[in-house]
């Protein structure tokens, strides 16, 4: 057995959470270490679509959406380094009027709440952001903000950021055992052990493992969204698209590249790290790029592919404090829209660790909501 | 082009490829009583060694040799098998689980299937020197398919490489007449030397190694410029290939050319066997990766072998043989024989690959394609030409984490591009073996992913069997 590794905060998972919660940690000054099961951004964090999107949150993210997107538009410069981010604004389409009526119910919530960064547009206007729109397309909402950054790149650079002011990453070592021994937490994987005052759990698709190791039971479901992306293709679209009811989202890349979303799933064995596509299903995905974008017609599917995601069913993240052990926190199972908050996160995470308190109400993301509910 | 329609859309055994290995595979299969379906991307039987060679466009295809010839016979066997023959038709997607997906003129279909035999060949070897990228140079290999498809040739090329495939297109040339430029033979002295070592079993073999002896006096009896032990080659040309510099025998040369046919060899053809997540290894004899097999061809998945130059440079008459094993092995899994039969029947091919291993070493000493021609060193030579990525490009992804293939093409785009790194997959592999100083087998490749070829989005669509409005009702996916 080699020598035990102490820090103060011990961070399990090295995807865009745990490299963004361990820079800003060691930015404060905390010894920090990762374990990373395989390498840093080897799964959701480095294979994600890369939209960066506030448009269309759940309340219960608004808060921490608008804070990391504020991060996201400095985010080069704070970690020296390119993640990719680009503003280009993100439009999700309405495509009749049941849509319609669905985004005015949604701008009434909205304003009511004081936000107003989700501005509805008329067909003429969605139109002219979206040239290429097809002709059926009644309307849309856009949030100016949003855009997308290339999530291997994004993530990499909290991990090199960190890495410079001191955070040590541990890759290829996943954790078999997890106790509590007096004040510390002792951590083994097959070949080292750790030590720390702290520890959080950023284990993704396998948070809810983690977190039963650390104490706490977890209602969490892992799946494997699936993506593809295009040839070069001439350029069409500027802004990020969605749409208000279809499983719709691409994005075209400046290399002409579109990368083709919506949530459609397959099928993952992550015991074995790997995924299997239902083509039938992003089938759907390539039918829908086409309805919305007769242009895509023309467009040759170069790659498809999928990564490993915890998913909640409230499809929100687990955020905040460990409900059952001291000193311990969690950020996983962000159900297929984590990517955008990595940059507040481990904000939040660092406050927690370093005051006890985060300015953000964690309430409707706490690891124990589901306890005594009927699922 | 003819396309039979699907009979059925479930069979015993799928084999993806019509050559050698295929089709003898079919025919041992079906002569069992096996249903079987062949799938091919040609419109005619044959692989790459027989292509054409029922529908030959030359009037004299016999002038193509006598090993090209002789692939007749197999193709009629196979015309007269009773396997179901899908050709002109590209496999996009090769599942675990025996889904196959086909595109079948502009239209997906799928099938599955019991049992499945790979047998989609080889691809030459990537040629990675400075200038190679630039249009004017091209690959020996597709100087023989524009030969047997179209009877279409080209004039005053230069040939560069190594390898039995380089001399027998440049005789192939010479015999119809059309002037070859130069041939520039990279293959080191050393190579003789070591080949020699090997050669053992080479006796057994006169006939194959005179042919190969004869196809080269061929080349010099015609007059070809001819240069020994070729070394620091590079194509010359900003926009396109104007000709090649080389040093050999001691002095420098420089040849004016605006085609240039590169070939060191072939490897393995990983797109389906790696998509299919099949385990694999790196053979050092043939400086390839290679499906982890039995010698009957079973891969890591036990209802899916590999058979012919899929499995690892084999050549035509040891993919024949290896076709026909694997399908003796399916088809005692399938209980249409016992494995007395199965044994019994096999025996003979066993004994021939065996004496054919011997050879195959001495062919794999004698033409191994020189580090310096599979690992670049200039900063400026192109890896990956569809992304356009230099050795440059690659130290400096290798500088900021890329270690391993994935993460490199994380970092760089180096292996993104429309190839999806299946020509510079072996280049990076070896690369990166040198600068982590660790053993290729240590590294890895690229996570290959279907479509195993350009996919159009329309048909992609149109294979959806959802209508939209019943699809799932909310996007839940964004980011």
């Amino acid at each position: 057995m080699s020598q035990l590794k102490t820090s103060d905060v011990l961070i399990i998972g090295g995807g865009i959470q745990g490299a963004s919660a361990a820079y800003h940690l060691a930015q404060r000054g905390v010894c920090v270490a990762v374990v990373e099961k395989d390498t840093v951004s080897r799964h959701a964090s480095g294979v994600n679509a890369g939209g960066v999107r506030l448009l269309g949150r759940h309340v219960a993210e608004v808060e921490l959406s608008l804070e990391s997107m504020r991060r996201w538009h400095q985010l080069d410069d704070e970690l020296d380094a390119d993640t990719g981010f680009r503003a280009r604004s993100l439009i999700n389409i309405a495509a009749d009027e049941k849509d319609l009526e669905t985004l005015a119910q949604r701008e009434v919530q909205m304003h009511q709440l004081g936000y107003f960064h989700e501005v509805r547009l008329d067909q003429p206007e969605l139109r002219e952001r979206l040239p290429f729109v097809a002709p059926h397309c009644v309307g849309g909402v856009v949030s100016e903000s949003d855009g997308y950054a290339i999530p291997f790149h994004a993530t990499q650079a909290f991990c090199h950021a960190a890495k410079r002011l001191g955070a040590q990453f541990y890759e290829g070592q996943q954790v078999e055992q997890i106790r509590r021994v007096g004040d510390s937490w002792l951590v083994t994987t097959a070949t080292e052990r750790f030590q720390a005052e702290h520890l959080i759990n950023c284990a993704g698709a396998w948070g809810d493992l983690v977190s039963v190791m650390m104490g706490d039971n977890v209602p969490m479901s892992y799946s494997a969204p699936m993506l593809m992306i295009t040839t070069r293709m001439p350029h069409f679209a500027t802004p990020v698209v969605g749409a208000v009811s279809r499983p719709l989202s691409f994005k075209q890349f400046e290399n002409g590249t579109v990368l083709i979303g919506g949530g459609a799933k397959g099928f993952a064995d992550r015991t074995a790290n790997r995924t299997r596509l239902d083509y039938k299903l992003i089938a759907n995905g390539a039918k829908n790029a086409i309805d919305f974008f007769p242009i895509m017609r023309t467009a040759s599917v170069n790659r498809m592919w999928s990564g490993l995601e915890g998913y909640m069913p409230d499809n929100l993240p687990v955020l905040g404090k460990s409900a059952r052990a001291e000193k311990a926190y969690h950020a996983f199972a962000f159900s297929a829209h984590g990517f955008q908050l990595g940059p507040v996160v481990g904000e939040v995470l660092a406050d927690l660790v370093t005051t006890g308190e985060t300015r953000f109400d964690l309430e409707p993301l706490r690891v124990n909501r589901y306890e005594r509910k009927v699922l | 082009m003819s396309t039979e329609p699907l009979k059925q859309d479930s069979y015993d055994i799928a084999i993806i490829g019509a050559g050698p290995a295929g089709m003898s595979a079919a025919v041992t299969a079906c002569a069992a009583g096996a249903s079987v379906v062949v799938l091919d991307d040609k419109p005619h039987a044959g692989g790459q060694i027989y292509r054409g060679v029922d529908h030959s466009p030359l009037e004299t295809p016999d002038t193509l040799g006598e090993d090209y010839i002789k692939g007749q016979a197999l193709t009629k066997a196979f015309a007269q098998s009773g396997a179901e023959h899908l050709r002109g038709v590209n496999v996009w997607h090769v599942g675990d689980n025996g889904e196959v997906l086909l595109s079948e003129q502009g239209k997906t279909r799928r099938l599955t299937a019991t049992q499945l035999i790979i047998a989609n060949g080889a691809m030459e070897r990537p040629f990675p020197i400075p200038g190679w990228h630039l249009p004017g140079v091209m690959s020996a290999g597709s100087a023989q398919v524009m030969l047997k498809s179209d009877g279409l040739v080209i004039d005053d090329a230069v040939f560069v490489g190594t390898g039995p495939l380089l001399y027998l297109i440049v005789a192939q040339y010479i015999r119809l007449g059309v002037p070859v430029k130069a041939v520039v033979d990279t293959t080191p002295k050393e190579n003789y030397l070591n080949a020699a070592k090997v050669g053992l079993g080479v006796a057994r073999m006169p006939k194959m190694l005179l042919k190969g002896l004869g196809l080269l006096r061929e080349i010099r009896r015609a007059g070809v410029p001819f240069y020994r032990c070729a070394e620091a080659l590079e194509v010359l040309g900003d926009e396109q290939a104007t000709g090649i510099r080389f040093s050999a025998g001691g002095q420098h040369h420089e040849i004016e050319a605006s085609r240039v046919f590169l070939h060191q060899g072939v490897i393995p053809n990983l797109n389906i066997t790696r998509a299919l997540g099949l385990e694999h290894h790196w053979c050092e004899q043939q400086l390839c990766w290679k499906p982890n097999l039995n010698v009957w061809g079973r891969s890591s998945l036990a209802h899916v072998a590999v058979v012919g130059d899929a499995s690892g440079i084999v050549g035509a008459d040891g993919a024949h043989i290896m076709g026909r094993i694997a399908a003796l092995m399916q088809l005692e899994s399938l209980g249409f024989i016992d494995k007395d039969q199965r044994n019994e029947q096999a025996r003979a091919g066993f004994a021939q690959l065996a004496s054919m291993q011997r050879f195959r070493a001495f062919i794999d000493a004698l033409y191994r394609p020189m580090d310096a021609h599979r690992i670049p060193q200039q900063d400026a030579t192109v890896v990956c030409r569809c992304e356009e990525r230099s050795v440059a490009d690659l130290k400096a992804g290798f500088a900021l984490g890329g270690k391993l293939p994935d993460q490199l093409k994380s970092q760089t785009r180096c292996g993104m591009g429309p190839c999806q790194g299946r020509m510079c997959g072996h280049t990076v592999s070896e690369l990166l073996g040198q600068w982590n100083e660790q053993p290729v087998s240590e590294i890895g490749y690229y996570r290959l992913r279907s479509p195993m070829r350009l996919l159009a989005l329309e048909e992609l669509g149109a294979f959806s069997e959802l209508a939209p409005s019943h699809a799932n009702a909310k996007p839940e996916v964004q980011s």
